[in-house]
């Protein structure tokens, strides 16, 4: 910079440097962010964000909420069964709940359940770790007796014809026994000299399994995303699922979580993660959806554990009645919400 | 030969028993100073269960590379093919190609155990504590992956900095000899 004169005017330049200094710091301190509000700097790749998958659009959801959600009244609610009246298990108890709300009926445990089914008599069974209790319509206690495998936990009883099948997520397999307590056979293990004998793939403890009406039981492989038909018997007949965190699939470690068969012979699926409770044809077809994020009101991120005693918990259950209502067990609040199919 | 016994006077008496008095003290305060200087030595860590993996952790370290590294809790672990802590959402294939990988730094590492199981190990050289992982691990799986703070890195520094941008007040000081909050260990 120079002057008249044509000397360069060394205080000038100066003085312009000193500000421009001054003006950095300032800009500098007013823009430092200690306290980490203003995000955390780092590049869109680092960002990890699956809400889109949660969007689901309006014209795919094919089931609407009825009336208000039920109240279990458990701390820690973890199935449900439906048999004239909803019954759900948590805590130490079986409870039943009508349509509205109230509670009919408490039956006292010795442990937490881990499963639970109701016949058409009203009989209750419920699984805890690696027992089956038995108790009558009345809630009286009739049989008990333990599963031969070590360290089992049993997460889902079906009942077929006066036989108890009950599946155990430790082992990866499945019992049927007689009510009296009698094992009748094993289905599912793995053999390597059969190359369909696959046996399942269980990372955390959701290994469900419901009664069809052909006479075939369905099994959830979630480790593979897939519902597989066997025969009671054991034989491996077909499998459906799809691996894909878009509306027609299942993603993550282990979905679908829950299952359970409309009269029409087709499959209710929930999912954790990507909470969704979904609906495909007796075939696997993807049909629509009962309720996404939004209509099951989840709040926060799409996180199934924060904590490590969450990872056992927070997956939905879900039961369906002789009219195609889908009753839907929500495990972090603790309420049945009922879904009817729209008009 | 026995001699007889010096008597003692008051003013001996005094002195001796001032000296004692002395010596007793500082041997009482030093002890105590020790055992305090040894229990009250406290570092800084990660609650799981309050970590939110917000991301803070990697930039806001006053280290060049954050001393916050994601750990594994493998007792906790799936040994999923599909791990969503290692894959992006909606992977090509579940291979070990960079494009498939969710880590932006791919600092987890793979490895075959049996069919079909897979074991993840972090390459802490390489991760920065961005929590990216820990976020896709909780989102569908056992929460298994988590972030700590490594004090083979970590400088304790008084005010921690990542602790005064935690979000979700998840810093905590925790004493020296029991460093780390590890999952899946109650």
């Amino acid at each position: 910079m120079t002057c008249k004169t044509g000397k360069t005017n060394t205080g000038l330049v100066a003085g312009i440097v000193i500000a421009v200094a001054i003006i950095l710091s300032i800009v500098s301190v007013v823009r430092y962010d200690a306290t980490g509000e203003m995000g955390n700097g780092l590049s869109i790749e680092y960002q990890y964000d699956i809400s889109e998958y949660g969007k689901i659009p309006l014209e795919m959801i094919i089931y609407q909420q009825v009336g208000k959600p039920l109240p279990t009244g458990l701390k820690a609610s973890h199935s449900i069964a439906f048999k004239d009246g909803i019954y759900v298990s948590g805590d130490k108890k079986v409870v039943k709940i009508n349509n509205t709300g109230n509670i009919e009926k408490e039956i006292t445990l010795e442990s937490a359940p881990t499963c639970l089914a109701v016949d058409d008599e009203g009989v209750v069974i419920v699984g805890s770790d690696d027992t089956i209790t038995i108790f009558d319509k009345s809630g009286t206690k009739r049989t008990q007796f333990v599963v031969p495998q070590k360290n089992a936990i049993l997460s889902s009883i079906v009942l077929n014809e006066g036989l108890i099948l009950c599946a155990d997520a430790v082992n990866g397999l499945i019992y049927r026994y007689n009510q009296q307590g009698s094992l009748v056979n094993i289905i599912g293990q793995k053999d390597p000299q059969k190359e369909d004998h696959t046996g399942f793939v269980i990372p955390s403890p959701y290994f469900d399994i419901a009664m069809a009406a052909d006479g075939l039981l369905r099994v959830v492989d979630p480790g593979r995303h897939e519902i597989i038909a066997f025969t009671l018997d054991g034989h491996r007949e077909w499998t459906w699922g799809k691996t894909s965190p878009k509306v027609d699939g299942f993603s993550g470690c282990c979905n679908p979580v829950n299952m359970a068969i409309l009269p029409d012979g087709s499959f209710v699926t929930a999912e954790k993660g990507l909470v969704r409770v979904k609906i495909h044809d007796a075939d696997g077809q993807f049909v629509g959806v009962v309720a996404g994020p939004d209509q099951l009101e989840w709040q926060g991120p799409l996180v199934v554990c924060d904590a490590p005693e969450q990872f056992q918990s927070r997956g939905f259950d879900v039961a369906v009645d002789e009219t195609g209502r889908i009753y839907i067990l929500d495990t972090v609040k603790n309420v049945v919400r009922i879904f009817e199919k729209k008009q | 030969m026995t001699q007889p016994n010096k008597p003692i006077n008051r003013r001996d008496f005094l002195r001796d028993g001032l000296w004692g008095a002395c010596f007793a003290g500082l041997a009482g305060t030093g002890a105590v100073l020790a055992s305090k200087s040894s229990q009250q030595r406290f570092v800084w860590q990660i609650d799981p269960a309050k970590c939110t993996a917000c991301g803070n952790c990697a930039t806001f370290c006053v280290l060049q590379e954050s001393a916050v590294k994601c750990v594994h809790a493998y007792q906790m672990c799936g040994y999923c093919d599909l791990c969503t802590g290692y894959y992006r959402p909606e992977p090509s294939a579940l291979d070990t190609a960079a494009e498939n990988q969710l880590c932006p730094r791919g600092a987890i590492i793979r490895t075959y155990v049996e069919d079909p199981y897979f074991q993840y190990t972090i390459d802490e050289s390489l991760c920065n504590g961005c929590g990216k992982c820990v976020k896709g691990c909780a989102a569908f799986g056992n929460g298994s992956l988590f972030l700590q703070v490594r004090h083979d890195l970590c400088v304790n520094c008084n005010e921690c900095a990542i602790a005064a941008a935690c979000p979700a007040q998840a810093f905590k000081r925790v004493p020296a000899d029991k460093p780390y909050l590890l999952k899946g260990q109650g």
